[in-house]
């Protein structure tokens, strides 16, 4: 029973190719800047106040890792595709469920955990898209001008992102069983995972309210301790996962009970 | 020994009944979509369920498909308890529905529709269904007229040979013709053995397919019928124009109701036989004619007042 699978990876390809072609082109215009910049960053750590670092994690801009890490990772990756992954999610069941679509899927002989986990299951597409596309494109982008990634670490920035980006992902996907327009899931779903970043990042400020972070999914994905410090936090990783599974379970359970 | 008959009855019918509801209710906040429905459909049936549209008839389908909870009662559709999701799923392999707005995956053509639906449970009536109902197979269904969606409907509706199609006013949107080919497919599934529950607002088309009928109004089922009695209380709307005025009491037979004279227009509810009310009416000078489907509303006042079914029975 992967008919549900096969149809909605199928709908999540154009998506992942537009993303592609989206961090292709930043990738572009970030390498071809950073030769030119790379000197005057010293200007930028004077220019901008400390604050400014601190909120993004921002190290080493004069590094091609702490560049890249600041440009690419910390705003692009780690916050508009969270939020692509967080209206994705939305969108999974609360849109079938308003266009009328799930009575002809619930009318098969399927399961209604059968039909969360096969729609969830297809984040695969997006997910391995991205981070074999990705990676790929700033590695040759670094060669290009001369500069070079450690391997391992880019591949980790992309692998410890997957159960952030995966939680991202299980907001969406429980507000889409919780909430019954679609456009309400995904306005919902998209501002709380910003809301969500922006507490991260504004805690990051002040050493007394670091703390609060703690409760936000991109505290336990820091891009620029892979990129520059070659530190991964697997802990870290393994936690973000296991809270998209319970948000799944969540998902799955509020789904099997409620009237659609 | 007429006991003993009426026992092993009682028993086939048990075992005959394909759904079965049993005090199903459902209820949103302060409104009562239905209210403590009871009836069975027979396999081997067309059983019509008729109401005027907002009566409740897709709550049904939808609790009887497991899509919604009902508030209290129960219902088995093919031995499966409503309640037991677990079972109810496994039964659908073998349940077609044909919902009343159809949500396909617009960006897809008929043929991956199709195909998706394939995948899930079958599809070896597939060509068959075809050659009678022809939606575009390559194009995509968000290009289709309501038509061709309720053409593409049907066909996934009984392409996996399902023993029991459930459907929601399958004719809305569909041309006379192909309403006219639907309800002869109805007629050859029916005589197949399988079994249909078909949901309409429209009187004349449950008369003509239906063996059964349960007549739902505000949530209540009203009144549960074999067809042949529906049609003695249907009747036919007439209104008659005269050449000139006519005397009311020479007009009037005992077969018409509500009859209604304004000069020379003669308006009644014809309940007799068609062919007694054309040799009557050649009797006079007749200018024009108009014969037709009585409303629904009409019917449930006519006879079923504001009563439940307890109450007329």
């Amino acid at each position: 029973m992967t008919a549900i699978l096969r149809l909605e990876s199928r709908k999540r390809v154009r998506g992942s190719v537009v993303l592609i072609v989206v961090f292709a082109v930043l990738a572009a215009l970030y390498f071809s800047m950073f030769p030119g910049i790379q000197e005057e960053m010293d200007v930028f750590d004077d220019a901008f106040p400390e604050y400014m670092f601190d909120m993004f994690g921002i190290e080493d801009l004069h590094t091609i890792e702490g560049f890249i890490a600041a440009e690419l990772y910390s705003f692009f990756w780690s916050l508009l595709l969270a939020i692509y992954f967080a209206y994705v999610g939305a969108g999974l069941i609360a849109s079938d469920v308003q266009e009328r679509r799930m009575d002809l899927t619930l009318s098969n002989p399927v399961s209604r955990e059968s039909v969360v986990l096969q729609k969830v299951a297809a984040l695969w597409v997006p997910l391995v898209a991205l981070n074999v596309g990705v990676p790929i494109i700033v590695y040759v982008g670094a060669l290009v001008i001369g500069e070079s990634f450690n391997p391992v670490a880019l591949a980790m920035v992309h692998l410890l992102s997957i159960p952030y980006l995966l939680v991202c992902a299980g907001i969406g996907v429980v507000l889409s069983v919780v909430v019954d327009r679609v456009r309400r899931a995904r306005s919902t779903a998209l501002t709380l995972v910003f809301a969500l970043w922006l507490v991260d990042s504004v805690s990051r400020i002040d050493l007394d309210y670091e703390w609060i972070g703690t409760l936000t999914p991109s505290r336990y994905y820091e891009e620029t301790d892979i990129l520059v410090h070659e530190e991964y936090a697997f802990l870290d990783a393994g936690l973000l996962l296991a809270v998209f599974l319970v948000l799944i379970v969540v998902a799955t359970v509020v789904f099997t009970r409620r009237d659609i | 020994m007429c006991a003993q008959t009426d026992v092993v009855e009682t028993n086939s019918d048990r075992d005959a009944a394909t759904i079965r509801l049993d005090e199903l209710a459902k209820h949103y906040g302060e409104v009562t979509a239905n209210d403590a429905v009871s009836f069975d459909v027979h396999a081997g049936e067309i059983f019509g369920y008729l109401g005027p549209n907002g009566a409740g008839k897709t709550t049904t389908i939808r609790l009887l498909l497991g899509l919604i909870n009902p508030t209290s009662g129960t219902a088995d559709v093919l031995g499966a308890d409503i309640h037991d999701r677990r079972a109810l799923t496994e039964v659908k392999a073998d349940i077609g529905y044909l919902p009343d707005s159809l949500g396909f995956e617009e960006r897809l053509t008929g043929q991956q529709v199709l195909d998706y639906f394939a995948r899930m449970r079958g599809d070896e009536r597939r060509a068959e269904l075809l050659e009678l109902f022809r939606p575009p197979l390559e194009k995509p269904v968000e290009t289709y007229s309501h038509g061709n969606k309720r053409m593409l409907g049907i066909v996934q509706a009984f392409m996996h040979d399902p023993t029991l199609a459930i459907l929601d006013e399958p004719t809305s949107g569909l041309d006379p013709l192909k309403q006219d080919r639907l309800h002869a497919f109805l007629e050859n599934e029916r005589d197949a053995g399988k079994t249909i529950f078909f949901s309409s607002h429209v009187l004349s088309e449950v008369q003509r397919v239906c063996d059964r009928v349960g007549i739902i109004r505000e949530g209540e089922l009203v009144a549960l019928e074999n067809i042949d009695d529906l049609l003695e209380r249907g009747g036919k709307d007439v209104r008659v124009h005269l050449a000139e005025p006519v005397d009311e009491e020479r007009f009037t037979t005992p077969a018409m109701i509500d009859v209604e004279t304004v000069d020379r227009t003669v308006r009644f509810t014809y309940t007799g036989e068609a062919n007694a009310l054309l040799a009557h009416l050649a009797r006079f000078d007749v200018e024009d004619v108009d014969i037709g489907d009585p409303q629904l509303d009409d019917i449930f006042k006519h006879y079923y007042g504001g009563s439940t079914l307890g109450e007329t029975g």
